[in-house]
């Protein structure tokens, strides 16, 4: 620190203590309703919280949205690369793909999903037009947790395919020229140069659909899956407490959104400053060159 | 800037001790017409570079220097006219009575050929110096990984930038940087090299590095055509200079004679300014 480094002054202003005294004011508030009214029943949360069904449901919960979102970010990628590509019905696919399932609501895609043999009661995987193949029935293909693994990875594919879309267009079109110079092919160029350098785009915004993906998976509670929501709502069908058995799914949601949101703000503080900015602590300063 | 230039009917300008053979290291072009929508941006372009020549090309903004490198290069896909680069059609192959397109993957083989030192560099910033080296000749080219670090190391030793090999490009200087573009281009053994602008984004301490490295491919036999405002290169380096306007070559000749002593008004005008 050199002579003429100050420290850093943080005035505080009347307006700094006035919104002081409001936030302490709420939750004061807050904090002497949740203790002396008795209708939350603490006790039961207590209980339940750590209850083996409850936990199940939490498990199923976790490993849906993990799987989801890998699903997702696969196809999505892959949609996200079709709909760049200079082949029109190639991106014309892509853009069909991303509006019907971004413009329907999820939850009535789910279910949808859930009926589909309502519209083709049987499956035949072969190859068309000939009698090869296998005739599966659709009810026993499809489970409410192959439908709700299916309509939730349909629809959160088309929100990935735009956000990686976004992040390959914020590649320079320089990059891509260097790379057409060299005589690379498009794969080449997707490989190398398009999704290492989208990357940084891409990643921060995939952490935020994560956590919202941990909460959008409630939805299957109405395909009869037991998640997290459907396993608190079997207790209080059965006990009739229904207002602490929501909180108890609700500190759960909010216990592991928590944590996501760690590494979340971790990686896009990363991100913010580049890659290269890191590495570079890494490496001994660059000396310049004398002239 | 709207006075219409008619096109010069200049003879096309052979640098003493140059033939005007077709072959590796040579570009051709007739009637050259590009357009971006409805402007023209090159109107009538005739050239002939030879094996061997460092040809300089200066003009005003928008003159269509930097349009015609990319014609060269690929880049751009010209409107209507001849163009052939290494003694080859860019992009076509000539039949009886017709061009056909090339398949790409024989386009990408001629553009391996023709390499390009852009203005902003455009290194790539996610893989190190030595690396953006070696991409070109490993997934292009298929060159074995070691053989390709080995040239690599000597090309970057050759543009003076022993050391710096496993450096990113955001850790290297502008200087430092064009000159790891121009080791990249050279990797892929091209027999041309275009230079766009390549010293115009460099703080004016760091342009002269660059240009000590291009003058010594110069000496070193390379076919060149470079878009640059550096008077003292073209003075210096240069066995032609070309000077654009409006689409046109306006006029073509020694670089000493034609810094010296401009035939055309339009190039007095243009040197009275940037000299």
């Amino acid at each position: 620190m050199d002579a003429t480094a100050k420290p850093r002054i943080h005035r505080r202003g009347t307006y700094e203590y006035v919104m002081w005294a409001i936030c302490l004011l709420i939750a004061a508030g807050i904090a002497y309703s949740l203790i002396t009214n008795p209708r939350y029943q603490w006790d039961v949360i207590g209980d339940y919280l750590t209850d083996g069904t409850v936990l199940k449901g939490l498990w199923l919960t976790l490993w849906l949205t993990v799987l989801v979102m890998l699903i997702a970010s696969v196809l999505g990628m892959l949609v996200a690369i079709m709909r760049s590509s200079k082949i029109p019905p190639v991106r014309i696919l892509a853009i069909g793909y991303i509006s019907v399932f971004r413009g329907t609501p999820v939850l009535v895609q789910l279910i949808l999903w859930f009926n589909i043999a309502a519209l083709y009661p049987n499956i035949r995987l072969g190859i068309p037009l000939t009698s090869i193949g296998v005739k599966l029935d659709t009810n026993s293909l499809i489970s409410a947790i192959t439908a709700a693994i299916i309509g939730l990875s349909l629809n959160e594919a088309a929100y990935m395919a735009e956000i990686i879309r976004g992040g390959f267009n914020s590649v320079p079109k320089g990059q891509l020229e260097a790379g057409d110079s060299l005589g690379m092919t498009e794969a080449m160029k997707i490989r190398r140069i398009i999704i290492p350098q989208a990357m940084p785009t891409i990643i921060p915004a995939t952490g935020n659909q994560l956590i919202s993906m941990l909460k959008e998976t409630s939805l299957v509670s109405v395909l009869g899956v037991a998640d997290l929501l459907q396993s608190v709502q079997l207790i209080y069908a059965r006990t009739y407490e229904t207002i602490p058995m929501l909180l108890v799914a609700c500190i759960w949601y909010l216990i592991v959104s928590i944590l996501l949101n760690y590494p979340q703000s971790k990686i896009e503080a990363y991100y913010t400053k580049s890659r290269q900015a890191i590495r570079l602590q890494k490496v001994e300063p660059v000396a310049e060159v004398p002239t | 800037m709207t006075e219409d230039v008619t096109p010069p009917s200049l003879e096309p300008f052979v640098p003493p001790g140059m033939g005007k053979a077709d072959g590796p290291g040579t570009v051709h072009i007739r009637s050259l017409v590009k357009s971006f929508g409805p402007h023209a941006v090159l109107k009538d372009i005739n050239l002939d570079i030879s094996a061997g020549e460092v040809c300089v090309l200066i003009g005003p903004s928008g003159s269509g220097k930097s349009t015609l490198l990319r014609c060269i290069d690929g880049l751009e896909q010209i409107d209507s006219g001849v163009l052939k680069v290494n003694g080859e059609h860019l992009g076509f192959r000539e039949e009886e009575r017709s061009f056909k397109p090339l398949k790409r993957k024989e386009l990408r083989v001629q553009r391996t050929q023709i390499g390009m030192v852009f203005q902003q560099f455009n290194l790539f910033p996610n893989m190190t110096a030595v690396e953006n080296v070696t991409v070109g000749q490993i997934m292009v080219k298929g060159t074995r990984k070691a053989e390709a670090r080995e040239r690599a190391l000597r090309l970057l030793a050759q543009v003076g930038l022993n050391g710096r090999e496993d450096h990113y490009p955001s850790q290297l200087s502008g200087g430092q940087q064009q000159r790891v573009a121009i080791a990249r281009s050279l990797a892929m053994e091209p027999q041309v090299m275009l230079f766009d602008e390549p010293t115009s984004a460099l703080d004016p301490e760091l342009v002269g590095d660059v240009l000590d490295v291009m003058k010594g491919l110069a000496d070193g036999g390379m076919t060149m055509m470079v878009a640059t405002h550096e008077m003292g290169f073209a003075r210096e380096v240069a066995d032609s200079l070309l000077f654009m306007a409006d689409g046109y070559i306006v006029e073509r000749g020694d670089p000493r004679e034609v810094l010296a002593n401009p035939q055309e008004s339009r190039t007095r005008q243009f040197l009275r300014k940037v000299l």
